[in-house]
């Protein structure tokens, strides 16, 4: 992908349902990386909670309030930045306890963070931008995660990788 | 986005187990349908519960948080309940934030059956 456009962005409004636009876009994009079909679904669901908590707790559902989403794209990799214009996440958030949630101890919700943690290689919470706060995430292709048949970027990375 | 089709939550009993079977997407506007789905068969006393997911549904954190409040909910009435999820990528999350130990989870409503 020499000498081409590597970043594509979007700017979506704060509102349920448009999360998806951004799933479906790194979906599409992981899959051009080369990523097999659980990483892009893995990539998917990471990239939905990271929106929906901007639109939440950033914007809250202010609809002419846009999230940005940037996906840079690179041989064997996916950065996906989400930018809010919020003040950013609390620098001490609860771990989610199932255990206590069915307790009551917790409220049943507050998944997203631990999913975007759990489910990318790398992630930035609070990270300053121009455009405003930035949760980044990195998804790295390993030679475990190539498409059977992978596209050419695949095969490339597979290759420096031995 | 208001073209996208609401999610149901329809009832089938079969023997005494009933199923949940939940057409569309598990977020939280889904939420109200399938809890209220759910409060009808508890307060028929039904014990054996199954909720089916479709193969394509997309289920977010919001949604995971209504299963728990089922399985809240099913405990305190006494419930068994086992989860069809078809999709292994939301069978994993269902594993990650721990579930597995509250809820069996199955792969088809065939196998959620046998045994029950």
């Amino acid at each position: 992908m020499e000498d081409e456009v590597r970043t594509i962005r979007l700017q979506l409004p704060s509102r349920l349902g448009y999360e998806r636009v951004a799933m479906d876009a790194a979906g599409a994009a992981a899959k051009l990386v080369g990523f097999h079909r659980g990483r892009v679904e893995d990539l998917r669901t990471a990239v939905a909670e990271a929106c929906v908590n901007a639109m939440e707790h950033a914007h809250r559902f202010n609809a002419a309030m846009t999230v940005v989403v940037a996906l840079t794209i690179e041989d064997d990799s996916l950065q996906i930045d989400v930018v809010d214009q919020g003040e950013g996440m609390p620098e001490v958030v609860e771990t989610p306890d199932l255990a206590r949630k069915l307790a009551g101890e917790q409220e049943a919700r507050g998944w997203g963070m631990f999913l975007i943690k759990s489910l990318m290689d790398e992630v930035r919470f609070n990270v300053r931008s121009e455009l405003g706060n930035v949760t980044r995430m990195i998804i790295r292709l390993e030679p475990e995660d190539i498409a059977p048949g992978g596209a050419t970027a695949a095969s490339r990375a597979a290759a420096s990788l031995g | 986005m208001e073209t996208r089709a609401k999610t149901r939550a329809q009832v089938r009993t079969l023997g005494g187990v009933a199923v949940i079977e939940v057409d569309g997407d598990l977020t939280p506007e889904a939420r109200e349908e399938v809890e209220a789905a759910h409060r009808r068969i508890t307060t028929a006393g039904v014990r054996k519960v199954i909720i089916s997911f479709r193969p394509d549904a997309y289920i977010n954190s919001g949604g995971i948080a209504i299963i728990i409040n089922i399985a809240i909910a099913g405990t305190r009435a006494g419930q068994t309940i086992r989860l069809v999820q078809p999709s292994e990528h939301f069978q994993k999350i269902f594993t990650m934030v721990g579930l597995r130990q509250y809820v069996e989870i199955f792969s088809s409503e065939a196998d959620a059956l046998a045994g029950f």
